[in-house]
């Protein structure tokens, strides 16, 4: 497949003011999924991606998955949870409340926890991209 | 939600959809590139599968 072309009238965002709402869309985007798109009122894609991490991430937990918290003790514990927290607000409230404890005998164990897991490094990218878009890099 | 491919199925949909937005910015592109990515995921874990069918573990 060939790579859309950007639209002619993006344009990159190079002033201070411009930085600044970059990083404040980046972090709303990080707290709440899609909510940083919504700032810059992109209503499809924040729509889009809050259902798409939310749903899929309680699903995780449905399906008897495990939310791994801050533990750095080995190298794959600090990134289980580096993955988890990555969806923001829905983790932390889970976490919070003491949803997500696991049980690894449910055959749908591993797939919770997957979900779980993608659902934060989706919002990662998410991330990235409320700050291109903010920066003027994407339209 | 029982089944191995019901869950492979819902979870490629949603990454699919993701990763479209993030990729896509008009509807016909986003609707293509939505079912090659789902059809993708679907039909190479169908196929990574059967590759790792005689492993014993």
């Amino acid at each position: 497949m060939q790579p859309e072309p950007l639209p002619q009238e993006v344009q990159q965002v190079q002033t201070e003011a411009g930085l600044v709402k970059a990083l404040g869309a980046s972090f709303a985007a990080a707290v709440v999924p899609g909510l940083g798109h919504a700032v810059l009122r992109k209503w499809d894609r924040a729509l889009v991606f809050f259902l798409s991490i939310s749903v899929m991430f309680a699903l995780g937990l449905r399906l008897r998955g495990r939310l791994f918290g801050p533990d750095f003790t080995d190298l794959f514990t600090t990134l289980k949870f580096v993955a988890d927290a990555g969806s923001g607000l829905p983790y932390w409230l889970s976490w919070v409340r003491g949803l997500g404890t696991g049980q690894a005998a449910a055959y749908t164990y591993d797939f919770g926890n997957v979900f779980i897991y993608v659902a934060g490094l989706l919002n990662m990218l998410v991330v990235v991209d409320a700050f291109d878009i903010a920066m003027g890099r994407k339209p | 939600m029982t089944g191995h491919f019901t869950n492979l199925v819902v979870f490629s949909v949603f990454v699919s959809v993701v990763f479209t937005f993030i990729a896509k910015y008009e509807t016909r592109a986003r609707v293509r590139y939505f079912f090659f990515l789902l059809g993708s995921f679907v039909l190479l874990s169908i196929l990574a599968g059967w590759l790792m069918y005689p492993f014993p573990f």
